[in-house]
């Protein structure tokens, strides 16, 4: 039990989040303001912290998780790596990010995975049920598309969700119960 | 078991042009010659035209003239996928007041599943919702009809000259338009017959409109043709230039429905299409299904038991017959099967019987050894089956059924005997062939 409480003291959600009681957030994660996180979203950070900026939008059974790589035990000694995400991004109905360098503006959709070695830049669509596990930095305004994952440019990135993320931070209260906002920590940009 | 429930284990035989075997919920009964027919049988007719995303009815008339395109819809030029309008708020100055901004709704396409938007390529939003995307005009355009109505004319002149011919063979009265005015189907005929069919006859031009010549002017070849330019392969693409002009239009689909006779007009509302439904061969046609089967031995004799259903609401007399020896449509039969010889007799349909609890039990002396057990409109009974063969194939008999049949739609005809109101009972012999799967190991 005292694990436990340790571990949710870690969870620093910043004033302005709306963060559903039925999410489970493990470790140490940090929620800037004006994200939501959906019930049923897991944001779990084991093998180092996980800093997520303003504005992102995770649905629910989305999985964002920080962990060891699969050949590496958790006894031997590595380094804590941090998982950023910047703002605006979104993550949809059951998608996978291990990634651990994700930035602004991206969109990865329903049923999505994402490897650990990859970069997301900014304005990335990566599409839904597509499996990226390369080891790359996908450039700006690339979308990830259909069966075989096929790549394009797109000349604009993709909107932020400003309507939906008003309209969730409204309702959502109505109905769920929030987790309380612990002291905030800086604003992760 | 479920296997057993399978469509393809009991077919039917439907003597067509060709002679071919298939489950009864595949099969179609016609009513004016009382057999059963099949999807060979029948010919295809295009009925209406739609549009498989906005499902709208276009007339086959505007939908030629509109090239088989919907107006509304639009591919995406990257995945194929439909496109759907999206509508954004934009800052628009007033038309009054240029200084104030007011939000105005700008629309643009945008897919699903890739993510290209209209905005991609630089296609400027559009004002109105639909309506407002125009496709660019193909600078070929004059170029191609003209080529088409030359080669519309000469097609119509030899199609001419071809029935002019078969006239003078045959020594008949017929118009000259004989095979246009009735369209597919003679097209059909001609193309069983070998002849050459040339596609555009058909199209447009009316017998009595003016030949006029139309001449069009050759193509020219060329000696020299412009080299690519060197860059060709380095340069990189600007695509905006590339896919403006590559807005699909969504195909129209052709909506294909049975043809009926020629004396009768297809429907006309593509919503309300209900004579199909009604010529289904299991709605007139007792169905024959498998119910359990036992250990099949090699020339040992088991009792099969299978169940008749009664589709119709009258009551309907069977008899069964086993095919005889040089029958060719039991040629396929691996067993030699035993039939009740007694007649069975099956109840009509009563659609309100699960609901009348006080019905009166049915009153059908059955033999047990025939009957298994009866039940509203169905019966099971019984057939013995002697595999005749040892082979690993799966064991198959065929036989006749024999049933009354009372035609209730049928126009009716003014008969000379008064009082003859109820329809006449005609006899039909279906010949049911069962796979019974294989042999017991």
């Amino acid at each position: 039990m005292a694990d436990k409480q340790n571990a949710q003291k870690s969870v620093k959600i910043a004033a302005g989040a709306v963060v559903c009681v039925e999410s489970e957030i493990r470790g140490d994660v940090t929620i800037g303001p004006r994200t939501v996180v959906h019930p049923k979203a897991r944001i779990i950070a084991e093998a180092g912290p996980i800093v997520i900026g303003e504005g992102n939008l995770i649905e629910e059974q989305a999985l964002i998780i920080n962990s060891y790589p699969e050949n590496i035990t958790p006894d031997s000694e590595v380094e804590p790596k941090t998982m950023t995400i910047g703002i605006n991004n979104v993550f949809e109905v059951g998608c996978v990010s291990q990634a651990l360098k994700i930035g602004d503006n991206n969109v990865i959709e329903s049923k999505a995975d994402v490897g650990r070695n990859v970069i997301l830049t900014s304005g990335c669509i990566i599409g839904a049920f597509c499996q990226v596990n390369t080891c790359e930095v996908i450039p700006e305004n690339t979308v990830i598309y259909g069966s075989g994952c096929m790549r394009r440019v797109q000349t604009e990135r993709p909107q932020p969700q400003t309507l939906q993320l008003d309209f969730l931070m409204k309702i959502l209260p109505n109905y769920h119960h929030l987790k309380k906002t612990v002291k905030a920590g800086h604003a992760a940009s | 078991m479920a296997s057993l429930l399978q469509p393809d284990r009991v077919a039917y035989l439907v003597r067509g042009e060709k002679r071919i075997r298939a489950p009864l919920s595949q099969l179609y009964f016609c009513r004016y010659c009382s057999e059963l027919r099949s999807l060979e049988c029948v010919s295809h007719e295009v009925d209406s035209h739609y549009c498989p995303s906005c499902l709208e009815n276009m007339p086959s008339a505007e939908a030629k003239l509109k090239k088989n395109r919907c107006a509304n819809c639009f591919d995406c030029p990257c995945c194929m996928h439909t496109l759907s309008t999206r509508a954004t708020n934009i800052p628009a100055p007033l038309p009054d007041d240029p200084t104030k901004t007011a939000m105005k709704k700008a629309y643009y396409l945008a897919c699903g599943f890739c993510r290209w938007t209209s905005r991609d390529v630089g296609m400027a939003d559009k004002s109105v919702a639909s309506g407002g995307w125009q496709e660019p005009e193909n600078p070929h355009t004059q170029r191609i009809n003209k080529l088409i109505e030359y080669y519309q004319q000469l097609a119509h002149r030899e199609k001419q000259e071809r029935d002019r011919k078969k006239l003078a063979r045959r020594r008949q009265c017929m118009p000259l338009a004989f095979s246009e005015k009735y369209g597919l189907g003679t097209r059909l005929q001609k193309q069983r017959s070998g002849a050459p069919i040339s596609s555009l006859a058909g199209l447009s031009l009316k017998e009595g409109e003016d030949q006029k010549e139309i001449s069009i002017e050759p193509a020219q070849a060329l000696d020299e043709v412009e080299p690519l330019p060197e860059d060709c392969y380095t340069r990189p693409i600007s695509l905006p230039e590339a896919l403006l002009t590559s807005l699909v239009q969504v195909d129209l689909h052709l909506f294909v429905s049975l043809h009926r006779t020629s004396s009768l007009k297809p429907e006309f509302n593509p919503t309300s299409i209900k004579f199909k439904i009604q010529l289904v061969a299991v709605s007139y046609i007792p169905e024959v299904r498998i119910m359990s089967i036992p250990n099949l031995r090699y020339m040992k004799e088991s009792q099969v038991l299978l169940t008749l259903t009664n589709p119709v609401e009258n009551i309907t007399h069977v008899t069964l017959a086993a095919c005889e020896d040089e029958d060719p449509d039991g040629m396929n039969s691996t067993a030699k099967v035993i039939v009740p010889t007694k007649e069975l007799v099956l109840a009509g349909k009563d659609a309100a019987a699960e609901y009348d609890e006080l019905a009166e039990p049915q009153d059908f002396q059955d033999d047990p050894d025939v009957v298994a057990f009866r039940k509203s409109n169905k019966i099971g009974f019984f057939i013995k089956v002697i595999p005749q063969k040892e082979e690993d194939a799966d064991v198959t008999v065929s036989f006749k059924v024999r049933h009354d049949f009372r035609n209730l739609a049928a126009p009716i005809r003014p008969s000379e005997e008064t009082g003859d109101a109820a329809a006449e009972a005609i006899w039909l012999v279906q010949n049911v062939e069962l796979r019974l799967g294989p042999l017991a190991p």
